[in-house]
Formats: structure tokens, C-alpha cells, sequence
């Protein structure tokens, strides 16, 4: 389970850095400092490395300011809801956190939190659990990680988005595609004439025909992969400097890669029979005559 | 003959090719065109979403985004402020929440509804009231609470101003221990940052906290929303209310959006700018291939007009229009073609949850149109350079005799 600001059970994540609490103190690692885990881009921001002292602190005013040994600097796991946010954050021993946020105000805030994980026995007790907990705690939300499946998850929409956006590109490919072909019959209109002369069949020509375009879609499919899989890594590349983030955003799987050949191959090769169809139509006359 | 002429005797010379490669430039054209709305769709639907509420200034808490908020200490207080500085105009105070609303003895058919409470009886551009009364100023003791419901509650629930309704506060979406809150519907109203799939409730900020259980709780809010006054201007109101308190984040209109420009929409706006380019590259493609086909096959027809003293500038401009004419007909025929794309795309994508119905992803604005059209032109221009130089070079007396031999 995990609760609506997906703190870990055992580190909190704080986004109260700012600006003034960022590299701070630079003075000699102090072993008896509470230790804290920074993020990679934290790190870099604020040129931390393992075993300097960093404060931490409330706010801008340095409200509660806490000095801390940074012990190491983890990668973010990617989150694709939050890829655009840069990740400045850091990781607490839960007590240190409470004891900095704790209010003198309010003596149970140094015993507050605002999420907990929890793993269940059975994940499938996930729905029921949440609602049990709604209803017997006021004031606590609780909900279920796993992704929602009535359509509302917008990985689906997007993948939706997509796709319709894959079809009119191949729709214009085959435009593309049919208008080479007419051309190609077009210049082969004497050569098929004269084939025909010689007494070669019609249905002969038109099975040279198929394995030609057989042979073309194949290899413009495969080449078509092999594109794909050259670009996966300039994309990547690309967006992982845009953002700042380990996230992968093209992955060229092999059932994506069959799909992508078992749509362009057909398409090559009716492309290819309806071109030809054109010359094929017409009697051997009109076809030898300049 | 004109090239013009010449160029469209060429094409009409071929209708099959010809209307292929329109209808190829058309489609490539529509996809590119819906990529260029797509681009700035969602900044344009939302700024447009955001004024029409008719406040231009923000301030939620420090914790919090504009989005999620969180509770603004004093703010009955700071409302009081802001409303004594001379560059207001207006100033509401706002609080929401998650409920299920239900018609009494029919429980089982609860509905979840945001809630929202607010110091104002109508706020019209944020919900618009289309049958009955607004929120009234005061509320006397023992009568039930007030509520403006939207449109598709109404509906859902068969209900309108006067009826009965029971809010029960959720915090997870789900069943609540807290008792619920007897209602009366005064009005009916079109909210304009409903979600498509959610329904919404208005109430007072004491219908709010009753609700919620928690009566001395009636000055909370989580946004105050501020109308500058004419000739001041957001920005100047912001940092005025900045000043006032700093311990609170202001956002004027313009700021709330170049914040979700820079994150929330980056993602479309990059993948129009990689659709987009694709497009380019595709329609490139597509006019240099058939160009070049056709100047292949016509390199004896090139070659005779050429020995019949037609300049090479004359051969040039004449391939220079067939590419203008396939793609000016395919970039015109894209125009109607993306509308319609665009309208199918638009709907996919707002089966996102949580967007407010009228958000857009697709946007026309006239400097789309414009934009399209010279990316298009240059696009064709750049397809007819090979073939272009193709003719250009073509040796005259070798390309003729090259044709009779065979």
C-alpha cells in the first residue's frame, strides 16, 4: 500500500530544501551528525558528495535547521507520473524528520507522519482493506498502489493517444506507398507488355509480382525496425538529459517490433498487387504501344 | 503555356498518381497539423479555462501547488488584508473536498462529488448557475445547508432547486465514519473545472465545515482567489500580496500557466515538436520520391523541351509548381482532414482522469494555420531541389538520343 504522498516506512522524503539550506556547511564530516541519504540531482545541485555536512532546514527562514552527514546519494527510482519535476530530495531517519518538523504547538506532531506503507498477506485484500480503514478511521485516506483498470489510468489514455496516431501515419505510408507503386508499373508498362508477347501468363506476372512485394515490404519492414532500434537510443538519450531522469521512454520490444512487421508487410504487398493491377488490366496492345 | 499550366497538365496528365500523392501530403499534412494545435492546445485551453473565472491571482500555502493544496493558515485574516490593498478588487475564499452525495432513503446510489465551499454566493465564470437560486449570503439556524450542484449531478441523481440531498464527507474516496450532513439543492450550475468524470457540489464555507463535522472550522481554506482591480493588473496585486505575507506562494493567471507549461504540458509539447518533425520528414519524403520518379520518367520530355530552347529556369520553375500544386492541394485538403483528426484525438486524450471538461488538448488559433502553411512550403520547395537539379544537368543531346535508341 501506499499512501497518498508516497513516503517509505522507513525514510521520508523531504522537498523542504531551499535554496539556503542547500550546500551550506562544508565543514569537516562530524561521525555523531544524524545521516542522510540525497538524491543524485540534489547532489549535483548542490555539490554534496558522500560524508559532507549539509543542513537541512523548515523553510527559506531557516526555521529548525538541522545539520546532517550526507552517508550516500541514491538514483530516484523513475516515476513516469513525475519525470518533468526535478527530483530534490532527500532521505531521513523518520525520527530526525519528526524531531525537525515537530511543532511546540501541537505535542503529538512529533509523533505524526502523513503516510504509511503498508504490505498486505493478500495484495487482492487491497480494494477492501482501503475502505475498511476510510470507514473506521476518519481522516485517514487509504488506497491500493496497483494501477487503476477501469480505463482511467492515463498510461492507457496516452497508449490510446498513440496508437490512433500510429494509424493515420500508416495511412498516409500507404497513400505514400501506392502512389510508388502506380509509378513503378507505370515504368514497367513495356517490359510487362513485351513478357506478355512472349506468352508468359498474366497470373505468372502476377505472382512475380507478389514475391517482389513480398521481398520489398519484408525488407522495408525490417529496415523499418532497425531504424526504430538505432532511434531508441538518441530518444532515450535525449529525454533522459531533458529531464534529468533514468526513466526509459522508448523500449523497442520484440511483440512491438512483430506488430510493426505483420501491419507493413500486408500493406507492402497489396500496394504492390493494386499497382500492378493497373498493367495487368490492360491488354498486351495497349501496353507494348509508345 | 505557363509553368503553372504545364505543371498541372503533368499531374492531371496522371490523375491515379496525382490523387495519391494528394491524399498521401493530406494525411501526412492533417497529422502535422494536429501536432502544431497539440503544441500549444493545453496552454491556450487552459489560460483561456483560468480567466474565465474571473480572478487572476492564486495564493495558496507554501506546502502546496495550485493544484494540490494545502490549508492556508488564517485566512480569513489574509483575505481581510488583501481586500484592504488598493489593487483589489474582489476576493474569495475556497475550500475543497471529497463527499458522496445521495438523494435521502437512497443510499445505495451515492455518487462522489468534489466539494467546495466558498465565501462567495456566486462566482460566475467558475460555476454558472442555469436553474435556480445562488448560494445565499446567510443561512438561518436549523435550516438545511445549502448546495449549487452541477449539471450531470442533477441528472445522475433526479434531482433540482429545492430538493433534498445528504453529503457525507470521504477522505479516500470510499465509505466514511463521519455522519452525514442533510442538504437542500438551491440552485443548478455548470461548473467550469469539472472533470468529465466527477461531479461536483457548491456550499458555503459553513456547509463546508459542517460537513466535515468540524462547525468551528468555518474560517479554513485552502485558496484565496483575487480579482485585480482594472488598470493594477496581476502581477502587481501578486506581489503586493506577497508582501503581505511571505509565508504563502502567489500566482498570478499568467504565472499558474507558464508553471504548467514548464511541467505538466511539457510532455505533449516535446512529442508534438518529435511528431511534428517526423511529419516534415515524412512529407519531404514523399514529394522528393515522386518528383524524382517523375522527372525520371519524363527525362526524354525534358530533354525535348530543352532542345526546343526552353531554359533550365523554365524547367525548374515548371518542376517547382508540381511540387507547390501536390503540396498546396494536399496542405488545403489537410486543413478539414486534422479538424476532424483532431477532434478524435482531443477525445482520446481527455479520457484522462480528472481534467475539467473544458480542457482542450487541441486548440485552433489562426497562427497555426499560418505556421502549417510555410512549413508545408518549405517543405515542398526543399522536395523539388534534387529533382530540380535532376533536369537541370540533363545532358540534352545524350538523354535524346538515349530515348530513340531505346
Amino acid at each position: 500500500m501506499l499512501s497518498s504522498h508516497r513516503a517509505r516506512s522507513a525514510a521520508f522524503v523531504t522537498s523542504l530544501l531551499l535554496a539556503a539550506a542547500f550546500p551550506l556547511l562544508s565543514a569537516p564530516a562530524v561521525s555523531d551528525l544524524p545521516t542522510v541519504l540525497v538524491s543524485r540531482q540534489l547532489a549535483e545541485r548542490g555539490k554534496l558528495h558522500v560524508g559532507d555536512t549539509a543542513t537541512f532546514a523548515n523553510d527559506a527562514s531557516g526555521a529548525n535547521a538541522t545539520r546532517f552527514r550526507v552517508a550516500g546519494i541514491y538514483e530516484p527510482t523513475p516515476d513516469p507520473m513525475r519525470f518533468t519535476s526535478p527530483r530534490i530530495e532527500a532521505r531521513l531517519h523518520l525520527p530526525d524528520l519528526q524531531a525537525m518538523t515537530a511543532s511546540r504547538d501541537d505535542p503529538a506532531s512529533g509523533e505524526s507522519v502523513r503516510a504509511l506503507n503498508i504490505r498486505l498477506a493478500d495484495p487482492g485484500d487491497a480494494d477492501a482493506f482501503a475502505t475498511a480503514v476510510g470507514a473506521r478511521v476518519p481522516g485517514i485516506f487509504a488506497r491500493p498502489t496497483t494501477r487503476a483498470r477501469d480505463g482511467s489510468d492515463p498510461f492507457v489514455v496516452l497508449e490510446r493517444f498513440h496508437l490512433a496516431v500510429a494509424i493515420v501515419t500508416v495511412i498516409g505510408s500507404t497513400a505514400f506507398l501506392l502512389a510508388l507503386m502506380v509509378m513503378r508499373s507505370e515504368e514497367r508498362r513495356e517490359t510487362v507488355g513485351i513478357i506478355r508477347l512472349l506468352g508468359v501468363s498474366q497470373r505468372f506476372v502476377l505472382l512475380v509480382v507478389l514475391a517482389e512485394g513480398v521481398l520489398i515490404a519484408a525488407a522495408g519492414a525490417v529496415f523499418g525496425v532497425l531504424v526504430a532500434l538505432a532511434a531508441e537510443g538518441g530518444v532515450n538519450q535525449f529525454f533522459q538529459w531533458r529531464y534529468d531522469t533514468t526513466l526509459v521512454f522508448v523500449r523497442v520490444s520484440a511483440r512491438i517490433a512483430l506488430q510493426s512487421v505483420a501491419l507493413a508487410a500486408p500493406l507492402g504487398i497489396v500496394a504492390g498487387l493494386v499497382g500492378s493491377w493497373t498493367l495487368l488490366r490492360r491488354d498486351i496492345v495497349t501496353l507494348v504501344r509508345r | 503555356m505557363t509553368a503553372w499550366g504545364l505543371a498541372w497538365r503533368t499531374l492531371v496528365h496522371n490523375p491515379a498518381r496525382a490523387c495519391l500523392a494528394i491524399g498521401g501530403v493530406a494525411v501526412i499534412g492533417a497529422l502535422l497539423f494536429d501536432m502544431l494545435l497539440l503544441s500549444r492546445g493545453l496552454l491556450v485551453s487552459f489560460r483561456d479555462l483560468l480567466d474565465t473565472a474571473g480572478y487572476d491571482v492564486r495564493v495558496v500555502a507554501n506546502e502546496g501547488s495550485p493544484i494540490h493544496r494545502a490549508p492556508l493558515d488564517g485566512a480569513p485574516a489574509l483575505a481581510d488584508a488583501i481586500r484592504r490593498l488598493p489593487g483589489v478588487e474582489r476576493v474569495a475564499l475556497l475550500r475543497t473536498g471529497n463527499a458522496m452525495a445521495m438523494t435521502p432513503g437512497h443510499e445505495n446510489t451515492a455518487a462522489g462529488v468534489t466539494l467546495i465551499g466558498s465565501t462567495e454566493s456566486a462566482m460566475s465564470g467558475a460555476w454558472d448557475i442555469v436553474k435556480g437560486e445562488p448560494l445565499p449570503a446567510t443561512v438561518a439556524a436549523g435550516q438545511p445547508t445549502p448546495l449549487i450542484v452541477s449539471t450531470k449531478l442533477a441528472e445522475l441523481l433526479g434531482v433540482g432547486p429545492g430538493s433534498p440531498l445528504r453529503l457525507r464527507v470521504s477522505l479516500g474516496g470510499g465509505a466514511s465514519a463521519l455522519p452525514a450532513l442533510d442538504c437542500r439543492v438551491a440552485g443548478v450550475g455548470t461548473f467550469q473545472f469539472e472533470a468529465e468524470d466527477f461531479y461536483t457540489v457548491a456550499t458555503t464555507m459553513a456547509g463546508f465545515a459542517a460537513a466535515q463535522g468540524a462547525p468551528e472550522s468555518e474560517g479554513d481554506a485552502d485558496l484565496v482567489l483575487v480579482a485585480s482591480a482594472p488598470g493594477v493588473g496581476p502581477e502587481a496585486a501578486a506581489r503586493a500580496i506577497a508582501a503581505l505575507r511571505p509565508d504563502v506562494r502567489v500566482y498570478s493567471n499568467a504565472q499558474v500557466v507558464e508553471q504548467f507549461n514548464a511541467r505538466a504540458f511539457t510532455y505533449f509539447r516535446q512529442i508534438s515538436v518529435v511528431l511534428s518533425s517526423m511529419t516534415l520528414v515524412f512529407a519531404f519524403l514523399l514529394v522528393a520520391t515522386l518528383l524524382t520518379m517523375s522527372v525520371n520518367q519524363r527525362l526524354g520530355e525534358v530533354a525535348a523541351l530543352r532542345a526546343l530552347g526552353f531554359p533550365r529556369r523554365r524547367i525548374a520553375a515548371n518542376l517547382l509548381c508540381e511540387s507547390a500544386l501536390l503540396v498546396g492541394v494536399g496542405g488545403a485538403a489537410a486543413l478539414p482532414l486534422g479538424g476532424a483528426l483532431a477532434v478524435v484525438l482531443d477525445r482520446i486524450l481527455r479520457g484522462m482522469p480528472g481534467l475539467p471538461e473544458r480542457l482542450h488538448f487541441f486548440v485552433f488559433e489562426p497562427r497555426t494555420m499560418v505556421l502549417h502553411a510555410a512549413l508545408l512550403a518549405a517543405t515542398g520547395f526543399l522536395a523539388a531541389l534534387y529533382p530540380v537539379w535532376l533536369a537541370a544537368r540533363l545532358p540534352i543531346a545524350a538523354t535524346l538520343r538515349r530515348e530513340i535508341v531505346s
